[in-house]
């Protein structure tokens, strides 16, 4: 899927990681209430199932979208806050290299980042913050899908300290626009 | 990974990346300082018991246990920061939720954890029976910077999780409550000015 259709169209958002082979998930806590009540829940991918590789690159299409966005938005941040949304786009960067490795080491081709992404025009700070909130919020409900595909144990570490570090992000964010940076037990992103 | 970025309107010139790269070294710098002295301060070895919870944990049965047992000493850690009264009103308002959060882990876990035939450990009762927390009382600093490393360690128990666990549904509600404890880190860090979101990995091993 297009990653510009992917940022203009919730729906396309879901539909993002579904061509990847990731489902979406909902609510965590009924999950696991239910967990364990069907024969199809182990980790790692079934027989015909996405590849690790194939899941990773989807993976970095998303990493390569933050970088490019927090880049864009950077002439509208200002104070402590250009300061964050300099720091955050140097981590998207350390994950989208990170991503980058274990995909050549897999024997896989990296996606490479577009020459030009079609972001919707930033007139100030609280544009920048929402867009790049919306943009976390989706990779970790990405994340939180892919993970259970993975079937490299160590892939699946290094995708759940990504995840956390983009939900540390979304509790920053929230913060600079003066919401509750917590809002709930169980971070399965948002659409 | 391409070091550079090319914008299509052209809004985020050299020079801008430029000084947005030396604020952020500046920022990371500080915050790596500041979080050294914190953590030399806090009672972090005897945490370290609790950052390997699951090493010896073999299948998910045992692996969800140990986590009923981590946000079990979480809630209990959370209330006694509420009732140390040693804790401004924001603090106080930000464990009382926090501690809130984590008895809904726990909940959900022992759910879990009795689907799949286990049974909860015993709650801790007292601050003897939290490894560091006895001696993490003495001002909101104290206070604080035990919930961090308490936090630190949640996540790194849940980062060696990932690896072990079997069961797809208790992978992904494994990430949503590591993500959680990310962003309480986050609070938590900020109330100490330190930098809120200090690596690019959050393994819970500073």
């Amino acid at each position: 899927m297009d990653v510009d259709r992917f940022l203009t169209s919730p729906g396309s958002r879901r539909a993002f990681f579904r061509s990847a082979g990731v489902g979406f998930a909902g609510g965590s806590a009924v999950l696991l209430a239910a967990c364990g009540d069907d024969g199809d829940s182990e980790t790692g991918p079934a027989s015909g199932a996405t590849p690790d590789v194939e899941i990773l690159n989807s993976a970095l299409d998303l990493e390569n979208t933050a970088v490019a966005a927090y880049a864009a938005g950077a002439p509208r941040l200002t104070g402590a806050v250009r300061a964050l949304g300099a720091q955050f786009l140097g981590q998207e960067r350390e994950h989208a290299a990170a991503l980058g490795q274990a995909i050549k080491q897999l024997g896989g081709t990296p996606t490479k980042p577009k020459a030009a992404y079609d972001f919707p025009e930033f007139k100030g700070q609280e544009d920048v913050l929402n867009f790049a909130l919306d943009l976390e919020g989706t990779a970790v409900a990405a994340y939180i899908d892919a993970l259970p595909k993975v079937s490299d144990p160590e892939l699946r570490g290094t995708a759940s300290a990504i995840l956390t570090n983009e939900a540390e992000h979304i509790s920053v964010l929230l913060g600079a626009l003066g919401r509750p940076q917590v809002p709930s037990a169980f971070v399965i992103g948002g659409l | 990974m391409a070091d550079r970025v090319s914008i299509a309107d052209g809004e985020a010139d050299t020079a801008v990346i430029a000084e947005y790269e030396v604020s952020r070294r500046a920022l990371v710098r500080r915050g790596i300082a500041v979080g050294s002295l914190s953590l030399a301060a806090a009672s972090v070895p005897a945490l370290l018991r609790a950052r390997n919870a699951f090493a010896q944990a073999g299948d998910d049965r045992a692996i969800i246990e140990k986590a009923v047992g981590l946000e079990q000493t979480a809630v209990f850690a959370y209330a006694a920061a509420v009732a140390s009264g040693r804790l401004n009103a924001k603090s106080t308002a930000v464990a009382r939720l926090f501690g809130g959060q984590e008895q809904e882990h726990a909940d959900a876990l022992t759910a879990a954890l009795k689907t799949l035939g286990g049974t909860p450990p015993p709650k801790p009762t007292a601050p003897r029976d939290v490894p560091g927390m006895a001696a993490a009382t003495g001002s909101a600093r104290r206070i604080l910077t035990f919930l961090i490393a308490l936090e630190e360690s949640a996540v790194a128990a849940y980062y060696d999780a990932h690896q072990k666990l079997k069961d797809a549904k208790l992978l992904s509600a494994g990430s949503a409550i590591m993500a959680n404890e990310g962003q309480h880190l986050v609070v938590l860090r900020q109330a100490l000015d330190l930098n809120p979101v200090p690596t690019a990995f959050a393994t819970g091993k500073a």
